[in-house]
């Protein structure tokens, strides 16, 4: 939505702090460099080579899950535990951290980031040697290296994940300061160098280097950037570790960043950045932190897919690079690596401000099988309420609510389809959230019900920062029940952001999400109903006059835990609260919808997610494929980005093409700055207003195939908007296409992102495979780029031949009067003149659909006989949903009649065929969607 | 391109075998005067409207589209195309999308558009019928007296129209004679002219060279007096020691004065005579040197304040305490520096070789600062006869005196032709206003009107401009100035435009659509900025109204 310019602006004035910037780039000066960032220097500083860990082999204790095990630094003599457990689906979790550490260290509660405690499996031990350890996890072989330590890990015998064998395992134990130090101190410490057994406290023995090395290290003890003082008064407390992945020449994942989806080597930057902060328009195609992370990475290659996921809420980056395997030590191991040329590897460095190193791995060896495995960790989307994955209108700002009223009746009178319309930080009484301007929405409740009259819903944001001001109830209740963030030395946080001094309640404390809840009850909000719903933004958080303009990294969560620790979560939890707290409002029977700008791994149980200020430029359209790409591959599938662009006012052609690019990506809401011309889609120049209208009418159509899509995610995780290589994960010439993507299996699409464009070339995969361009019917044979002409009226769109996809082809003033209506089944064969699909229908709207209230269809055709049948017996639901037309494409011939049998019960149904297009049109099979049948081509 | 959405209607070609007919009631969704469209053929079909297929009769309303122009369909949702009839009795009739046909929203007052048990619709054409005959009395009256006032505007328009023709034939007449006096009078005035100034040129030279005379002698007599004062052991010579027992000597400000210091004083020399004092020395150390004080001198006139002008006159109200530096201005870094630049420019006056500290002021002061005689009255007075120039003779006199009439002359002539341009030209920009078809809005140029919300005060004057100001003070914000009429082609002057107000931070520059309509009195009734910066104001006016038609739009009792 909105960043702090205009509000810094504004301060100068009082402030007198410059911020003579460019008004079209990032202010690269707001935010530290890995030079600037003390543990980032430190950890990168590290040169591959033997590690300093071994495993203390006395300590190896294997038990039918899990091994435990010390690790010690043979050159600062502290000692590390290490738990490596298997956990269900091909899945491992290694845990490391100090013995017996001087403070505990920050772990992410079960339930925040991980769905519940991750089931185990049986581990196998397979060998053990005075010099390693072998266990066997389902089909995956795990070796433990004790001198120096390393784990790799091989499915069938190949290696595919290889955890310190680069050697930067660095741990910060955590330690006391030492006040200035006379040199005789540092003598005895030297004298009493042997290392004792046991429980000895790390931190009392630091070898003479590592001393020294402190010493000279300034940033240990207090940080400084720019103006801010980070006190860090537990000191040093950063992790580190290396994970190769042999074999792999790509990985992809750690959204947020505006840059391919293939990940860079970072030889020659920055580390990629996960540390959630506001960036004023965003630079493109470079490693900078930006709004959410989420740590998780994949690697995928002809044979194999395996995934690392990162489970630390604090600072993180991470180094890639391209590497070759090391042969010499796979060798030992298996034969593969016995070839003669060379295997490619890629490097990857993690580090993290503090925390504990807590590493799953998630072997594969599939991309689907991955998505599932990452989906039992950290969950999915839950089925979105149909509303939400339709056409969203927004603006920073609506006025009023005579606004709000003419630009839906706008909508109405020139036929664009739209389901919310939302409101952004105006509409309040002073950036009070859960307020309302009273003179500009003197009768919210009035407006609201007249938008929902066509089935439509709205939206209000409610950002994370309360005004300081007693009379605001909100803050008033969160100051007297001590619900806030604290700074360093206890007292109250004070930020500015959009209302000015502000403060934060800490979400990281249950209790405060319990209470953040309650404040979306009918009874607290005001004003609202049950057809509103809830927009987070500024949640990372955003904090105009803070450090990278967020929390100071000591600011205070409960428990006394720093913000350094949770940084990454909060926003997350800003979300979790208000998803919760409007399932509360309506008693656990609607879905909530709630929108987030900052997200963490998890954050997809939540709802959706947006990729922030974007700007009104081609360049930020384009960039759009590859970030939620990312994002929809470590699970945020409900993703997207402002159609139009949040600045600028980009000309008729962008935004034309910015919506049919829209229109097949998850989230699809038109967005625009304060500062910009009015852009609903009714005021572009008539010809390019109907273009924008077919586009959004074609998401309406599609609607039942998308509900599908997301249901099928929800059951089994991965992406709904999906790289090519997860339905096609041997072609390697897929593994760096970012430009073109499919939405579930079936649909492949190539948004024009070029100003100018009139066609482009389009990738069609599966050599065996057709593929029917959804307009024209066109048809094109798989396996390569073919050019597709696409004036500015055209969205290259494409079915898979061997597909059904359910669709509705009468597009209504919103998708909530389209509830009953009928479906077309659109079928396309493949070579072999077969196609199947399916289709989830439930009530819409409501939880039922977890209690078995749904319906999940399965639709086959083969041998000139379709089947509907149900795919899933555990669905019961009556919907008034029936079947209105079918139309098969790839039909060589006229059949001398169509037949359908539901029952025992015959009967003939009209249809028509047209031999160019072999199209075969079959009219009103007229059955309900639940109901069984069999339509035969005579 | 064939699209997908074609292909849907293949099936149209069909043919049916056994259908019997009879004549069938209209069917739903069809208007009365399309009813005969819609009988079923002899052979039992139905030819799509657009001529493009035959159908079976019984395909007509079965919820499936088969037309390609949505005909078949009339009373269901299944053509994208398709129009759905209301009949409405009682009410306006109407034909909605098919779209909204039995989608769960009552669109038809008399609710037939939902017949599929989705929602319940009540059938309130009556009281919409109502409400619109009377809201139609109401415009229809609105109308009728609003008309009555635009026509007379509209006759004060025209006269004062046919007024400014005549009054410009006037003046452009009158003009005629006036440029020939102004061309002859400027004549006059420029033969009168040439021998006043060579007259004055004359005098002003004389005066010129005694003036320098004067001055010449002056500094003699004070370096004759100074060399006297130096010369302390009376040996008609002045040497280093003299000087160095004088502490205005003091270059450097270390509070001696050094043996170098007095030789560069006296340029090198052990010691000078009269001669070469008042000749070499004098001129560079005339304002070193310190007069012996007898007496308190008279009060100092600071070059600097004279030369910082209205500034100064207005700031710096107390000098600053001699020994001090001047207390801080309010506003620091800006009058700061500006005060250190006075500083500079200071020194560099004085020491400007051969200005004399009491002439500088007088001339160059009045150039400088117009308006602000005082500080020169402030100079002391005694000085005063003597620098001033003596009268012209009395034959210069004339001369001036002759110039001087001659000038006034053209002048008053000269500004009655101004004075007459200024006029035509206001009256050509009126005549070439575009004050409506019938010069009606004429009435509003000149006039200002005012609307006030929660926070401003908006103004709006015709053909003028817009803007805004704060309720609780503040000053003006110019929302825009006259642009043109922008209306849509067929009715142009529903909308006038004010552009190119004051610009927007990061953002275009203040714009104000006014939109105009009908009512009895000229009132600014709302403002709004629908868009950053482009605002909307809404104004009602009798120059909207337009004579009712006899019959517009009337409900209808159809059954």
């Amino acid at each position: 939505m909105e960043t702090p310019s205009l509000w810094v602006m504004q301060q100068i004035l009082v402030t007198l702090i410059l911020l003579i910037q460019s008004s079209v780039a990032v202010n690269r000066d707001n935010f530290k460099t890995c030079q600037q960032s003390g543990f980032c220097k430190r950890h990168r500083a590290m040169t591959p080579g033997q590690s300093a860990y071994e495993v203390i082999t006395e300590t190896v204790n294997v038990q039918s899950t899990s091994v435990n095990l010390q690790l010690l630094n043979t050159v600062t003599n502290v000692k590390l535990t290490l738990e490596l457990s298997g956990l269900e689906r091909s899945t491992a979790r290694i845990k490391i951290n100090e013995v017996e550490p001087i403070k505990q260290r920050y772990e992410i509660p079960i339930g925040d980031v991980l769905v519940e405690e991750p089931k185990r499996q049986g581990l196998k031990k397979l060998e053990q040697t005075s010099q390693s350890l072998t266990l066997g996890i389902e089909k995956n072989k795990i070796v433990i290296s004790f001198k120096p330590f390393r784990i790799d890990f091989y499915t069938e015998d190949e290696p595919v994940v290889s955890i310190n064998a680069q050697g930067l395992l660095k741990f910060e134990h955590y330690r006391h300061k030492q006040e200035a130090q006379p040199e005789e101190n540092v003598e005895e410490a030297k004298e009493g160098e042997e290392p004792k057994e046991g429980d000895e406290n790390a931190e009392e023995k630091p070898a003479e280097e590592e001393q020294k090395k402190d010493e000279e290290e300034p940033d240990l003890w207090e940080e400084t950037f720019k103006s801010f003082t980070d006190s860090k008064p537990h000191g040093p407390s950063s992790v580190g570790l290396d994970v190769s992945f042999p074999g792999f020449e790509n990985v992809y994942g750690i959204p947020e960043h505006a840059d391919d989806f293939a990940l860079k080597t970072t030889k020659d930057t920055d580390p990629y950045r996960l540390f959630n902060l506001d960036v004023f328009e965003y630079e493109l195609y470079n490693p900078m932190a930006l709004y959410g992370a989420v740590p998780v990475m994949m690697a995928h290659n002809e044979k194999n897919t395996v995934g690392i996921f990162w489970h630390n809420a604090a600072e993180t980056w991470i180094d890639i690079k391209s590497n070759v395997a090391d042969k010499n030590f796979f060798s030992k191991v298996a034969d593969f690596f016995k070839q003669d040329s060379d295997i490619p590897q890629t490097d990857t460095h993690w580090f993290s401000e503090s925390g504990v190193i807590d590493l799953f791995v998630m072997l594969g060896p599939k991309p689907k099988d991955v998505f599932k495995q990452y989906a039992v960790l950290t969950g999915t989307t839950p089925v979105p309420p149909l509303f939400s994955i339709a056409y969203h209108q927004c603006r920073w700002n609506y006025n009023d609510q005579d606004d709000v009223r003419n630009v839906d009746a706008n909508m109405d009178k020139f036929d664009i389809p739209f389901d919310v319309i939302w409101l952004d930080i105006e509409h309040t009484d002073g950036k009070r959230y859960f307020t309302w301007d009273g003179n500009k929405f003197s009768h919210s409740v009035d407006m609201i019900n007249n938008v929902a009259s066509k089935g439509r819903k709205m939206v209000t944001i409610v950002d994370p920062h309360l005004k300081k001001d007693d009379n605001y109830k909100v803050y008033a209740d969160a100051k007297s029940k001590d619900l806030l963030v604290k700074n360093k030395d206890g007292n109250e946080y004070d930020g500015w952001c959009w209302p000015g001094s502000s403060a934060w309640p800490d979400f990281t404390d249950p209790e405060v999400r319990k209470w953040w809840e309650s404040k979306f009850l009918l009874s607290e909000y005001e004003g609202s109903t049950n057809d509103l719903h809830t927009w987070n933004d500024m949640n990372e958080p955003s904090v105009f006059n803070g450090p990278e303009i967020s929390f100071h990294r000591d600011a205070k969560h409960h428990h006394g835990w720093e913000n350094r620790d949770v940084h990454n979560i909060y926003g997350h939890l800003v979300q979790q609260a208000t998803a919760d707290g409007l399932i509360l409002r309506s008693d656990h029977k609607e879905r909530p919808f709630v929108l987030t700008r900052s997200f963490f791994a998890g954050s997809q149980r939540n709802g959706a997610v947006w990729t922030g200020d974007n700007i009104g430029e081609w360049s930020h359209l384009k960039v759009s494929n590859p970030m939620l790409l990312s994002l929809n591959l470590v699970g945020i599938t409900f993703a997207g980005a402002d159609v139009g662009g949040f600045f600028k006012n980009p000309d008729p052609e962008l935004l034309t093409r910015w919506w049919q690019a829209g229109a097949f990506q998850p989230f699809f809401r038109s967005h625009a700055h304060i500062d910009t011309k009015r852009r609903e889609p009714y005021l572009l120049p008539d010809n390019n207003m109907k273009i924008v209208r077919n586009a959004i009418r074609a998401r309406y159509t599609f609607l039942p195939y998308w509900y599908t899509v997301f249901y099928n995610t929800y059951k089994n995780g991965g992406p709904v908007m999906q790289p090519l290589w997860a339905e096609y994960p041997e072609d390697k010439s897929t593994f760096k296409m970012d430009d073109q993507f499919l939405i579930g299996p079936s649909l492949l699409v190539k948004p024009i992102t070029e100003q100018g464009g009139t066609g482009t070339n389009v990738y069609f995969p599966g050599a065996n495979d057709v593929w029917y361009d959804i307009l024209t019917a066109e048809k094109y044979l798989g396996g390569k780029s073919i050019y597709v002409n696409a004036p500015l009226e055209k969205i290259p769109v494409f079915q898979r031949g061997g597909s059904v996809i359910p669709r509705k082809m009468r597009v209504r003033r919103s998708s909530g009067l389209m509830h009953d209506d009928p479906i077309t089944l659109f079928i396309c064969l493949d070579r072999q003149g077969k196609a199947s699909g399916d289709m989830y229908a439930d009530d819409y709207h409501t939880f039922q659909y977890q209690k078995g209230k749904y319906l999940h269809r399965q639709f086959t055709f083969s041998n000139n006989k379709l089947t509907n049948s149900n795919a899933d017996k555990n669905g019961v639901f009556e919907t008034k949903e029936w079947i209105e037309r079918i139309l098969i494409l790839g039909v060589l011939k006229k059949p001398n009649g169509v037949a359908i049998k539901i029952g025992n019960q015959q009967q003939q149904l009209a249809f028509g065929y047209d031999p160019n297009t072999s199209l075969l049109a079959i009219k009103k099979p007229g059955t309900k969607l639940q109901e069984d049948f069999v339509i035969t081509l005579l | 391109m064939r699209t997908l959405h074609t292909c849907f209607i293949i099936l149209a070609q069909l043919l049916c075998s056994s259908i019997t007919n009879a004549t069938i009631g209209r069917p739903r969704g069809v208007s009365i005067s399309m009813a005969s469209l819609y009988q079923p053929a002899e052979d039992g079909t139905f030819t799509c409207l657009d001529g493009s297929s035959k159908i079976p009769y019984e395909y007509v309303n079965d919820d499936y589209c088969d037309c390609n122009d949505g005909t078949d369909e009339p009373g269901t949702s299944a053509c994208p195309n398709g129009k759905f009839h209301c009949t409405n009795a009682g009410y306006v009739p109407s034909n909605i999308l098919s779209s909204r046909v039995n989608d769960g929203v009552c669109d038809c007052c008399d609710g037939t558009d939902e017949d599929a048990g989705r929602i319940e619709c009540v059938n309130n054409c009556k009281e919409l019928g109502k409400k619109l005959r009377e809201e139609q009395d109401r415009t229809r009256k609105l109308q009728q007296e609003g008309f009555e006032k635009q026509k007379t505007f509209s006759d004060e328009g025209k006269r004062v129209h046919e007024e400014k023709i005549a009054r410009q034939a006037e003046l452009e007449k009158e003009r005629e004679t006036l440029e020939v006096t102004v061309k002859d009078l400027e004549t006059a005035k420029l033969e009168a002219e040439s021998p006043e100034t060579e007259a004055k040129d004359k005098h002003q030279k004389a005066w010129d060279e005694l003036k320098a005379e004067r001055q010449a002698k002056k500094e003699v007599e004070a370096a004759s007096l100074a060399f006297k004062d130096l010369d302390t052991n009376g040996d008609n010579s002045i040497d280093m020691q003299e000087i160095i027992a004088r502490p205005e000597f003091d270059i450097d400000s270390n509070g001696v004065v050094s043996e170098e210091e007095a030789k560069e004083h006296l340029e090198d020399k052990e010691s000078v005579d009269y001669d070469t004092f008042t000749k070499d020395i004098w001129p560079h150390v005339k304002d070193i040197y310190k007069k012996p004080t007898r007496e308190e001198p008279p009060p100092e006139v600071d070059p600097a304040i004279e030369a910082r002008g209205e500034e100064a006159q207005t700031e710096q109200i107390e000098p600053p305490a001699p020994g001090q530096p001047p207390s801080p201005p309010d506003e620091v870094d800006e009058d700061g520096e500006y005060d250190d630049d006075e500083d500079e420019d200071d020194d560099n006056d004085v020491d400007e070789p051969g200005v004399n500290d009491q002439t500088v002021p007088t001339v160059p002061i009045t150039d400088r600062i117009e308006g602000e005689p005082e500080l020169i009255l402030d100079k002391p007075s005694e000085e005063k006869d003597e620098d001033s120039m003596p009268e012209y003779d009395e034959e210069t006199k004339k001369l001036i005196e002759a110039a001087d009439e001659a000038r006034k002359n053209y002048d008053e002539a000269n500004s009655k032709l101004k004075e007459l341009d200024n006029e035509l030209s206001s009256i050509k920009s009126y005549l070439e206003q575009d004050y409506g078809p019938n010069r009606e809005y004429a009435i509003l140029q000149d006039q200002c009107f005012e609307y006030t919300d929660r926070e401003y005060t908006y103004k709006y004057c015709p053909f003028s401009k817009g803007s805004q100001r704060p309720k609780n003070g503040g000053h003006e914000t110019s929302l825009g100035n006259w642009g043109n009429w922008a209306g849509p082609e067929n009715d142009k002057y529903s909308i006038q435009l004010y552009e190119k107000g004051q610009n927007c931070w990061n953002g275009p520059d203040r714009s104000v659509k006014v939109h105009l309509k009908c009512g009895l009195e000229h009132r600014l009734l709302s403002s709004s900025e629908p868009s950053r910066c482009e605002y909307a104001f809404e104004f009602e006016t009798p120059c909207r109204c337009s004579q009712p038609s006899g019959g517009t739009a009337q409900p209808h009792d159809e059954l």
